[in-house]
């Protein structure tokens, strides 16, 4: 608590950065002044508010936080935007589309895997080695997970789940390893590879899967051996929060466990300094007698196991269920977190929980604006995500030597 | 590619103590060599691979290539006689050594017009690629030609049908050009890798579509008990010069792919916006140096990319889909297809055709309405030919002729 | 006093394709001195020091330290046997700090797993105190400066325990102040016991810093004679192998209108940083301008912003009377200069391209080589056959990729673009960088024969020898102005002051 309040007493609160930040927040709360439970329903609040987030922006920017400026000004026009839609929509509507409660809790659902995948990106990335394959890691994950665990079910019952998360895991690991070695030894072009690994996980899965269960789907009972959810009696009954975070599924706290530890590792220890090394000038890793091959082939195939882990938590612990293509895209998302986040873990996961957000709330819109709206703000994560490589909020670089093979004289 | 990885070689400093060069001269012999020699090599691993996957799963993989092989319709060129055809757009007929009106014509008909599609989304990848960018893009920018062309084509109903076609074509090339002139605008100013940018604008195109045209949609046909948009006028059909139209025959747009081809290799090889759109790709410093705008070549790559796109949306729409639905719209991968062969064939001309002849043939092979269930399911043959794409660029990546010529360096150094 | 030798590289052979980099080479250091490398570029020395640093294993030969023979197959045995090098590109990470760049794979460690960052800089902070070499532990590479990198790069291999020393090239990124101050910090290394090998092709500096000097040519050791004694003109001969003309033979300039007038230029380097800073100068046309001064004190920023490739913040820039401040590279192109850009790998030549290709680089764009946008093959051919004819480049045909040729040839083919563009004037930026001596030749005459034709010519080199050889008129750069103007019968002392800030000699102009 001492340290948090050292910390606080140490923000030096005119600090360009920090106006800016507050301008983000601004941003957002005009849009939630109009929702419920408030419901403002003077269009002028918003605007307002949305103007001092602006304002804010623009002075940071001023002075040179170009990031958190623009970010700023950005989010303010968007509250200005949708906090004046809101007000023009009937309090019904608003009402019947943001449940709060359920909101938040399928921000979470859908923030995981992706939580997952950018993380999986994050550790390949760092170490040099561009993944565009996180979507067909993902896949295989969600497939081999799924499988794995009916597989399982015979001889482990009901705890078939853990059976299935490591078939995933290895799995991932395996299509991970074909990256590695393409990526890594053979030094062909990475985006290349990654693509084509998206083609033959979409592939594969989708052929063993209408092999075995083509005709009748998987098993319906898969919900009762799948990832459980952890009820904790205590918090359950908190204000507010407790529907939701008493009852999350194990691996939405697993993520959280996963984020904290890829800071400390990435950050905190000596193998992180290694990684990142590895990403950002091999040779000079290279000179001080770091194998930069075994560096990142340990980062690449550990990236495939994080990745694969995310799709069997879709497959496992949220749907039961497998169909072709399931996770559609979900990885791209996760890239798009990752870059969105700059490839440091807390700032990706507010990523994943911003374009979580968004896709629980376009599940809810059709409820009352039906269904074209919901559908048109499904492109949202991709949107934003073009403006942040296009430096609007700030220019995303990553590590300095992704991307380019490394040649061992 | 080899190309580029030739050119990667080169940034690197002269190793040192004496002059570089000799490891340089193989690989640019193996780059003649290996023309032609790798992309065959890579489609044969490539479905032996995809043999393996069908024999792992308990099933004949020779019968089953064999199926898709006559599904394909190219066993039409094997079966020579005596025939009399009808000229195009005639009633008269002539004597002509094939039958023009069997199953395996009909099957062939629907290979080319694939082919037509994938050769024009594959010059979408292989322009941008001289240019030293990687056009993921193609598919965003193939659907929104389509979007365009049907709503063109839907909106007006007496329109001349020259102009209503054209107006169709024109503007499904153009809106190709805007979507991915986009990413070239991020590129050329600011920097943004075009990969990401056009892996958005993908996923960004398939949502607005879904959007137009689901239910409630604003392009939603008149029936608005399903999500489908009207057909397109008959004025704006492209004229089908082979089968019959409600058969889906093939439409002229084979012989504008075809054009355009012609056309690429014109623009890459004998034009100045060719020479220095390669001139950027190999070594844009280089280029800048000479005067060249590295930005604006980064821009019109992408944009002339985009309208091949979008150009393959409105030739499919005009030329058999005439409308579009909801559904369609996320499970098309014709751009993606297209990317593989762009990849197989090299980014050269030639070999964008011959791949796209050959993707085609396999796409329509293994199509539901061509394969019989009894020997392979339809949506086991779908997911093969995805794995056989995978191969192919997996494989295709390879600079086999790169890696001769390293192992053969490497056993020199070890003697 | 002769010790027994601490090192010892014994009849070392390597091969490259192509190329016999070392041949039977015999090198030996003692405790406790600087023994320094020499010779040109290409002479086998950094490929020696590279094996010695692990880098590369010899085909033959043995290496033995303190008399028993060891095996360096890693960088990781050589820095256990205490060899330790600072290459010329240095191996530091931009993005990281001072200490991580340290302590980088030996890391101090906290209950096991966790980096000990407060340990890491305490060391660093001893190193640095013990060595005298003063530099902030939490810096950012990229914000320190060329001077203070390489002192990180000397902390890195200290802190790996390295008893030997190899510096390669160590003061071609540092002014000469810095240089010395870098011979202090070698000197006391030496007297704590270090002992250093000094790789360099800088005569002046390898008496003055070395003990003995190993002199290589062509792979093979010429003579390793001590440097008390040693003159410039004969290690110089040993270096090439016969009398080494200094001095271009040149007819006296005559010198015309204005060609080029620089007015009041700044420009801003890509760091934001003002990099020229109101600088203000004339070339005539018949006339050979000189730049020097050290490197990475404005020289590549003031080109750049000449030939358009670079944007102006204030001041003037005209050629032949035509305002060309701001304007683009190809509009510079048009108005008529021609630049042989500093890297002719990265700058100056697109390698996968053809000979003809490159030679058209900027004439693709007019007739005969294209009409209305479509190029002319044939025209371009013949040109290309003409162009290579007539500057005498060897190695290739007009459809040979330019990566098949030697570095000379690649220079010719550039020069001769550059020149058949028939400029008013001509800039050359390092035009023999990297150039055996016959190349060089080649490159001084072509530019005294431009300058002969009339045009302007600026040079830019960070050899003083040539600059001396060459110019007309010299001026001097130092942290982004023009500090001194001098003829070209000034010494490479008056030159060398000046480019460290002194102000002895000639007018000064801004």
């Amino acid at each position: 608590m001492t340290a948090l309040a050292a910390r606080l007493g140490g923000i030096r609160w005119t600090h360009p950065r920090t106006v800016g930040i507050a301008g983000i927040f601004l941003g957002a709360v005009a849009f939630w002044l109009t929702l419920p439970p408030l419901a403002a329903r003077t269009s002028a609040l918003p605007i307002l508010v949305g103007l001092l987030a602006i304002a804010a922006g623009i002075w940071a920017w001023a002075r040179d936080e170009r990031r958190v400026g623009g970010g700023a000004v950005a989010a303010g026009l968007l509250g200005i935007a949708f906090g004046f839609l809101a007000t023009q929509s009937s309090t019904a509507h608003l009402d019947s589309v943001v449940v709060w409660s359920a909101l938040l809790a399928a921000t979470l659902r859908y923030a995981t895997p992706l939580t997952y995948a950018a993380i999986g990106g994050l550790f390949c990335e760092r170490s040099g080695v561009i993944n565009v394959a996180l979507e067909g890691m993902l896949l295989t994950g969600a497939f081999f997970g799924i499988w794995g665990a009916i597989w399982a079910h015979s001889w482990a019952g009901g705890a078939a789940w853990a059976v299935g998360l490591l078939i995933a895991a290895l799995a991932g690991m395996a299509m991970a390893a074909i990256h590695a070695i393409w990526a890594i030894h053979l030094k062909v072009d990475q985006i290349i590879s990654g693509t084509a690994l998206n083609f033959l996980a979409l592939g594969i899965t989708g052929y063993i899967f209408i092999d075995k269960y083509g005709d009748t789907g998987t098993p319906g009972n898969v919900a009762d051996y799948g990832i459980p959810d952890v009820h904790i009696g205590f918090l359950k009954s908190w204000y507010f929060v407790g529907p939701i975070i008493g009852q999350l599924n194990l691996m939405i706290w697993l993520s959280i466990v996963l984020l904290v530890a890829t800071y400390v590792f990435v950050f905190r220890t000596p193998y992180g300094l290694r990684l990142r090394s590895v990403g950002e000038h091999p040779r000079a890793a290279d000179t001080v007698g770091i194998s930069v091959y075994r560096v990142r082939y340990a980062a690449v195939i550990g990236s495939g196991a994080i990745a694969a882990m995310g799709g069997a938590y879709i497959s496992l612990g949220f749907v039961h269920s497998f169909s072709e293509n399931l996770t559609a895209g979900t990885g791209f998302i996760g890239l798009a977190a990752l870059i969105f986040g700059k490839w440091r873990p807390f700032p990706t996961w507010g990523a994943t929980l911003l374009f979580g957000f968004s896709s629980a709330l376009a599940d809810r819109l059709p409820n009352a604006y039906g269904n074209q709206w919901g559908t048109l703000f499904q492109a949202l994560p991709y949107v934003l995500t073009i403006i942040a490589v296009a430096g609007v909020i700030g220019r995303s670089i990553g590590p300095a030597a992704a991307g380019r093979p490394y040649e061992k004289q | 590619m080899s190309d580029e990885l030739l050119a990667e070689e080169f940034e690197e400093a002269p190793p040192p103590g004496g002059p570089p060069q000799p490891q340089q001269h193989f690989a640019s012999r193996f780059r003649g060599l290996t023309g032609a020699v790798a992309p065959l090599v890579t489609v044969v691993i490539a479905f032996l691979a995809g043999g393996l996957v069908v024999l792992v799963t308990g099933k004949n993989p020779v019968k089953v290539y064999h199926a898709v092989f006559n599904g394909t319709g190219l066993n039409w060129f094997f079966h020579i006689g005596s025939y009399h055809a009808r000229i195009p757009f005639s009633t008269h007929k002539m004597w002509f050594p094939w039958n023009t009106a069997s199953i395996a014509a009909g099957n062939l008909q629907q290979t080319l017009l694939l082919t037509t599609a994938i050769i024009l989304c594959g010059l979408a990848v292989a322009f941008p690629f001289r240019c030293g960018m990687f056009n993921i893009g193609g598919q965003g920018q193939y659907l929104v030609g389509t979007y365009v062309a049907v709503w063109l084509g839907s909106s007006f109903v007496n329109l001349d049908p020259f102009v209503h076609v054209l107006l169709c074509v024109v503007a499904g090339s153009l809106l190709g050009a805007v979507w991915a002139g986009i990413a070239g605008l991020l590129k050329a100013t600011v920097g943004a890798h075009e990969v990401i940018s056009t892996i958005m604008l993908n996923w960004t195109a398939v949502w607005v579509g879904e959007y137009l045209f689901g239910q409630g949609g604003p392009l939603q046909g008149s029936n608005k008990s399903v999500p489908i948009s009207n057909d397109i006028a008959a004025g704006a059909k492209l004229p089908v010069f082979w089968g019959l139209a409600l058969l889906q025959g093939l439409s002229i747009g084979i012989f504008i792919a075809l054009a355009v081809l012609v056309v690429y290799w014109l623009i890459i090889n004998r034009t100045t916006l060719g020479f220095e759109v390669r001139a950027v790709g190999f070594n844009p410093e280089a280029a800048r140096y000479g005067g060249i705008s590295v930005a604006r070549n980064y821009f019109l790559a992408m944009a002339i990319a985009g309208s091949f796109a979008g150009l393959a949306g409105a030739l499919d729409i005009t030329g058999w889909e005439y409308n579009l639905g909801q559904n369609d719209i996320p499970v098309n991968q014709i751009g993606f297809i297209g990317l593989a062969a762009a990849l197989l064939g090299r980014n050269t001309a030639i070999g964008v055709g011959l791949s796209g002849l050959l993707f085609g043939a396999l796409i329509n092979g293994t199509s539901g309405r061509q394969l019989d269930p009894s020997i392979f399911r339809p949506d086991l043959a779908g997911n093969l030919t995805t794995i056989i794409q995978g191969l192919v660029i997996l494989f295709v990546g390879l600079n086999l002729g790169a890696i001769w010529a390293s192992i053969r360096r490497r056993r020199r150094r070890a003697t | 006093m002769a010790d027994a030798p601490l090192l010892e590289l014994r009849d070392i052979s390597k091969r490259f394709p192509g190329v016999l980099a070392n041949d039977h080479v015999d090198f030996d250091l003692r405790h406790g001195e600087v023994h320094a490398l020499l010779g040109e570029n290409g002479a086998g020395k950094s490929t020696l020091m590279n094996i010695l640093y692990g880098l590369y294993t010899p085909d033959e030969g043995q290496i033995l330290l303190n008399g028993t023979e060891i095996d360096l197959g890693s960088t990781k045995a050589a820095i256990e046997h205490g060899i330790g090098m600072v290459h010329q590109h240095f191996m530091l990470i931009p993005v990281m700090t001072v200490a991580e760049n340290i302590v980088l794979a030996t890391e101090p460690r906290r209950a096991g797993v966790l980096l000990d960052y407060d340990a890491a800089r305490r060391r660093v902070r001893e190193l640095s105190e013990r060595y005298g070499l003063a530099v902030d532990p939490d810096a950012r590479i990229d914000r320190i400066t060329v001077g203070q990198q390489q002192r990180v790069e000397i902390l890195k291999a200290l802190y790996r325990g390295a008893d030997v020393l190899i510096l390669d090239e160590p003061t071609a990124v540092l002014t000469p102040q810095e240089a010395k101050e870098l011979f202090e910090i070698l000197r006391s290394l030496k007297s704590q016991g270090k002992s250093i090998v000094f790789i360099s092709h800088k005569l002046n500096e390898v008496i003055e810093i070395a003990d003995r000097i190993t002199v290589m040519r062509r792979g093979v050791v010429v003579e390793t004679v001590p440097a008390r004694g040693a003159t410039e003109e004969g290690l110089a001969r040993m270096m090439v192998g016969r009398e080494v003309l200094l001095r271009v033979d040149k007819k006296p300039a005559e010198p015309a209108e204005p060609l080029l007038e620089v007015e009041d230029v700044v420009v801003v380097d890509d760091r934001g940083l003002e990099a020229v800073r109101g600088v203000s100068f004339q070339v005539r046309a018949g006339e050979i301008v000189g730049i020097a001064g050290v490197d990475a004190n404005g020289q590549s920023e003031l080109i750049d912003a000449i030939a358009g490739l670079r944007h102006v913040k204030s001041g003037r820039i005209r050629v032949a009377g035509r305002d060309l401040t701001n304007g683009s590279a190809r509009t510079a192109i048009d108005t008529g200069i021609g630049h042989i850009p500093e890297d002719r790998h990265r700058r100056g030549l697109v390698l996968p391209f053809t000979l003809t290709e490159n030679l058209a680089l900027h004439a693709y764009r007019v007739p005969p080589n294209s009409r209305r946008g479509f190029l002319n093959p044939g025209a371009m051919l013949a040109r290309a056959r003409r162009l290579l004819q007539v500057f005498d480049v060897r190695g290739g045909t007009p459809t040979t990729p330019a990566y098949a040729l030697s570095g000379g040839n690649q220079q010719k083919v550039v020069l001769a673009r550059e020149i058949d563009g028939d400029p008013k004037m001509l800039i050359a930026a390092q035009p023999t960088r990297g150039l055996d001596v016959g190349a060089i030749e080649f490159v001084h005459r072509r530019l005294v024969e431009q300058r002969d034709a009339g045009r302007a010519v600026l040079l830019v080199s960070l050899e003083l020898e040539e600059i001396l050889s060459l110019s007309d008129r010299i001026l001097v750069m130092y942290e982004g102005r023009i500090v001194g103007e001098f003829p070209p019968s000034a010494t490479e002392e008056e030159l060398g002051f000046a480019m460290t800030g002194g102000r002895r000699g000639g007018a000064e102009a801004a």
